[in-house]
């Protein structure tokens, strides 16, 4: 309501892997929540799952299909998150004004936009005068398609039912796509849903491209720990496709066509590869039936291929930096397994046991007392579905510098290796971990999130209970043991972003 | 828009072919299908109010469904009472104020403590008000609200604390550049108050370097009293119990009285000029603008159809569907004409294309225009409106969310009925509304331009919008960062 500007649509990329720590329940409350739950599938594999709230007459619903980019291949780079944004495009009927008219132009906008795109590649090669009379003929023709096209119609309708929080997100490992609404609107969440699912136009391709391309810049170019993100995975992964950004390589946005568009949905985009969490104040009894009747002829595909490429262990150091615009910042990462390898439940802890609070290990020392640093954090990165990095980040304090900084870090790390960690140190991560995930129930759109990504991921939602056993598994012998194995030399990729000199004053 | 859908089925089987855009076809349905379905029903739950300890206003709703108490209290106090000359002091109290211990133990133990139970207290102050916040588990609350009462009340605000923050400060003050939109935004809020404007000003090496742990003891104690403090507080407790609770730890804290400084009332002083920042970045920051309304304007409901119109109900708004959506010159843009204490903003604001930059003022400056010549389209004002009635509900999913709503509308003086007749006022206003307000609070002729970016990039040059000035930020660096270097 007042002064409530809502949320900024498509935000885009995101990275999910700091909810992990989030995961993990007591004793108490799994049962409640068993109670609460209910999952029902659909004959050609999708899963629905819903948990009961009925105190406030509204519900969120968040979808997921695995599928992000991590799927990608070099020259496609981007193109999940780009899909995303062509899933709010509309249908043959949602979204245009005369579709049988506003097809014979889009043909002509889709076969031009190929040949654009075509030329493009060739680089200097390229014929710089037919590029420019296409260019034009392409202007025409999308002024042309306009004239049929009903603008945002997906969002005018949910903003007319009172939906909040339209939005969709990208990460290396999922696709989701998300909506809250008052109550009564859950039929035309069934219809708007399965009508985006089954029957996506993808109009207006090359405009959203253009957008993609300025999302990238300020999200990831103009933002300094940002761009030294992707330069650092970059370097941390030289074969798994983890090290590309999720936003895409700049070159690839601009000549990726609505051909691989197209061909990347009908791959991944099926019933059997998506998740549906619906959290909120929907009876799953009256639910199920609209369900049915608008999700079930959504026909199933085959299983998604399977990754073949794992990232080779590391044989020694990597060291990059980059100069920017920018006072400096520092990022560390070493190569470790993901879950459900027990090294993924300790390193976990070992994230907490360092920057959880001011309490924590990196923050008491080299934020409060020595004051090399102004933040820190360690947590798991950029993704869960495959071995992944622990990340260590931190923003040194002038005068002290990133050097300093890295070394007064690596001295924590090598403790973790002799010292073993102390049992109230141990049960006080226990405890956050708890808490935090009663915190979470606290909403529909973080109950709804969560169930979706359990259930996509490990096929089985309950699955979110199983993660605080394995945490409380963790020994302090566990701890030495993992950071002995991971915290080496040879393990590390280190980044740096330093101030470009013309711009260094005081 | 209803059609046969089996034609299309069946045309479209041949065209999917042909036409990549359409990537799969089954049977279509459109929402205009659906019978308009029953109304939601909600009563938002009645919030108890009673007074703790001696003056102190409690607003209550229980929450049984987790075993969790979380708690804000607000009071009046910030950075527009602060002196000039020690811009920072207000920070500088709200941060310590949870970091610099109290008279029963340290600031470490606090966080060791508190981090031991999973429990949170955090305090801060902003412009007018402070908040103290608490969230624990029910099991702990009598031990964590005795912390939190003696943070409120007395804390010790030690050296070491004030030091570690003073150079935090320092640091953000040397990164406060580093981001081209808050460039951009810092130097519009600079000329549309004045630098010396307590709605402005910035904190300094040489500010935080004036200020003593005196000031913050100070501060302090001028601001913190009972009859400044409103506590909401919701989660799995009795109503009996809360009482007990906070009457036992805030039984000592004596009431007094406050006098707030007076607030220099803001000048409208500002220049139709193009303000240009040089920053090596990718693409173009820009803020446009000039002063907006008092809060509690008798015409916020039509301000507020307006804004969502003009630039606030994302791609429902004139600026995004032309910028981002038609056009793709941008990621997101924003605008509308906002409320202040004494004056608000009324802004634009978005990053987009540098090498579309000229392009996008004159749509900028076109669609401003556009909501001045014209009533908004029916469909327009339809959209605008259902939107705020049929997501208002959302204004009461968390309990917690409840209270701070509430204790917020009463603190910035809004009527007690504010949200009961929230729809109706709504629902009240006209087109033509939409239309005097557009002309009588935007201006396009008195706004100016901030634009931060490299001009190399730029389509057009700025001069074509207004005299341009550049603004040197090596220059601004140079001063702030004068005094005390931040030490080892």
């Amino acid at each position: 309501m007042k002064k409530s500007i809502r949320m900024s649509k498509k935000l885009g990329v995101y990275s999910f892997f700091l909810f992990l720590l989030f995961f993990s329940v007591s004793l108490l409350f799994s049962q409640d929540i068993e109670s609460k739950v209910k999952i029902h599938k659909l004959g050609n594999g999708l899963t629905f799952i819903f948990m009961e709230r009925h105190e406030v007459p509204v519900f969120s619903a968040v979808y997921g299909f695995k599928v992000g980019s991590v799927d990608e291949v070099p020259g496609i780079t981007g193109l999940a998150h780009l899909f995303e944004h062509m899933a709010f495009k509309g249908t043959p009927r949602i979204g245009t004004s005369d579709y049988e008219k506003e097809k014979v132009v889009m043909e002509k906008v889709d076969k031009l936009g190929a040949e654009i795109s075509k030329e493009l590649v060739k680089g200097d090669l390229a014929n710089k005068e037919k590029i420019e009379k296409m260019k034009k003929e392409m202007a025409e023709l999308e002024k042309e398609q306009k004239k049929y096209i009903v603008k945002d119609e997906i969002d005018k309708i949910y903003s007319n039912a009172g939906g909040v929080g339209l939005n969709a997100g990208t990460g290396t490992d999922v696709t989701s796509y998300l909506i809250s609404l008052p109550s009564n609107q859950f039929e035309l969440f069934c219809l708007m849903e399965s009508e985006r699912m089954k029957n996506a136009v993808l109009r207006e391709f090359y405009t959203e491209r253009g957008v993609v391309q300025e999302e990238r810049k300020q999200t990831t170019e103009a933002v300094p720990m940002r761009q030294l993100s992707e330069v650092f995975t970059a370097a941390a992964f030289i074969a798994h496709p983890y090290g590309h950004p999720v936003v895409g390589w700049a070159s690839d946005i601009n000549s990726v066509t609505l051909e691989e568009a197209a061909a990347f949905k009908s791959k991944y985009y099926t019933p059997n590869n998506c998740v549906v969490g619906i959290a909120g104040d929907i009876y799953p009894e009256k639910a199920i039936p609209l369900i049915e009747k608008y999700f079930a002829d959504f026909p199933p595909g085959p299983e998604p291929p399977i990754l073949r490429t794992t990232e080779p262990k590391q044989l020694g150091e990597r060291r990059v930096k980059i100069e920017f615009d920018a006072e400096p910042q520092i990022l560390i990462g070493f190569h470790k397994p993901t879950f459900p390898h027990k090294h993924a439940y300790v390193m976990d802890v070992v994230a907490s046991i360092l920057t959880s609070g001011r309490s924590s290990r990196l923050y008491k020392d080299l934020v409060k007392a020595k004051q090399l640093a102004v933040s820190i954090s360690a947590y798991s990165g950029p993704g869960v579905r495959y071995d992944n990095l622990f990340i260590i980040s931190a923003t040194p304090r002038f005068p002290h510098t990133n050097e300093e900084l890295e070394k007064a870090i690596y001295e924590h790390l090598e403790k973790l290796k002799v010292e073993p960690v102390e049992a109230k140190e141990l049960e006080k991560i226990k405890n956050q971990i708890e808490a935090s995930y009663i915190r979470s129930l606290s909403s529909n759109f973080g109950m709804a999130f969560r169930l979706m990504r359990e259930q996509l991921f490990y096929g089985d939602w309950k699955n979110m209970m199983r993660y605080k056993d394995e945490i409380i598994k963790v020994k302090p012998e566990d701890i030495i043991e993992a950071a002995k194995e991971y915290f080496t030399d040879q393990n590390r990729t280190v980044a740096f972003l330093l101030k470009k000199q013309k711009d260094i004053k005081k | 828009m209803a059609k046969n859908k089996f034609k299309i089925f069946s045309s479209l089987l041949i065209s999917a072919i042909l036409c990549a855009s359409v990537i799969a076809v089954y049977a279509q349905r459109h929402p205009s299908e659906l019978k308009k379905p029953e109304p939601i029903k909600f009563t938002p739950p009645s919030i108890q109010k009673f007074n703790v300890g001696k003056g102190i206003l409690v607003y209550y709703l229980e929450d049984k469904e987790l075993p969790l108490v979380s708690m804000s209290g607000y009071f009046k106090s910030g950075s527009l009472y602060e002196a000039p000359d020690k811009t920072g002091l207000a920070s500088l109290t709200g941060t310590v104020m949870r970091t610099g211990g109290t008279s029963k133990m340290t600031g470490d133990q606090i966080d060791e403590e508190l981090e031991f139970l999973a429990a949170r207290i955090e305090t801060g102050l902003g412009s007018e008000f402070g908040t103290a916040s608490l969230s624990c588990l029910k099991k702990d609350l009598s031990r964590v609200l005795e912390i939190y009462a003696d943070i409120v009340t007395s804390p010790v605000f030690s050296q070491d604390k004030i030091d570690l923050a003073k150079n935090q400060l320092k640091e953000s003050i040397r990164r406060r550049w580093d981001m081209p939109m808050s460039v951009a935004n810092l130097i519009f809020n600079e000329k549309l108050y004045g630098a010396e404007s307590p709605y402005a000003r910035r904190t300094s090496f040489s500010s935080l370097d004036k200020i003593t742990r005196e000031d913050l003891v100070a501060f302090h104690k001028k601001y913190l009293a009972p009859n400044n403090l409103i506590i909401g507080i919701t989660g799995d407790i009795s109503s009996s119990e809360v009482k007990n609770l906070l009457n036992t730890v805030f039984k000592d804290w004596n009431p007094k009285k406050i006098e707030f400084p007076p607030v220099p009332a803001v000048k409208d002083e500002v220049k139709r000029l193009v303000y240009y920042v040089s920053k090596d970045t990718p693409q173009a920051n820009i803020f446009l603008g000039h002063l907006g309304v008092r809060r509690n304007n008798p015409d916020e409901f039509k301000l507020e159809v307006m804004n969502y119109v003009l630039g606030g109900g994302g791609f429902g708004s004139r600026l995004m569907r032309e910028l981002r959506s038609n056009r793709g010159l941008t990621y997101g843009i924003y605008g509308g004409v906002y409320e202040g204490r004494d004056r608000g903003q009324f802004a634009i604001g978005s990053t987009l294309r540098a090498e579309s930059i000229g392009e996008s003022i004159s749509l900028i400056e076109d669609i401003v225009k556009s909501m001045q010549a014209d009533l908004i389209k029916d469909e327009e004002m339809e959209e605008a409106k259902n939107y705020m009635i049929n997501s208002f509900v959302f204004n009461f999913e968390s309990k917690a969310a409840i209270l701070s709503q509430k204790i917020y509308l009463s603190l910035l003086g809004y009527p007690e009925d504010y949200l009961e007749k929230y729809i109706d006022n709504i629902k009240k206003v006209t087109k033509d509304d939409v239309l005097n307000v557009a002309k009588r609070y935007m201006d396009t002729g008195r706004m100016m331009i901030v634009v931060v970016g490299d001009k190399k990039r730029f389509e057009k040059p700025l001069e074509n919008f207004g005299k341009v000035e550049e603004i040197n930020l090596q220059s601004i660096i140079d001063k702030e960062r004068t005094g005390a270097t931040p030490v080892k």
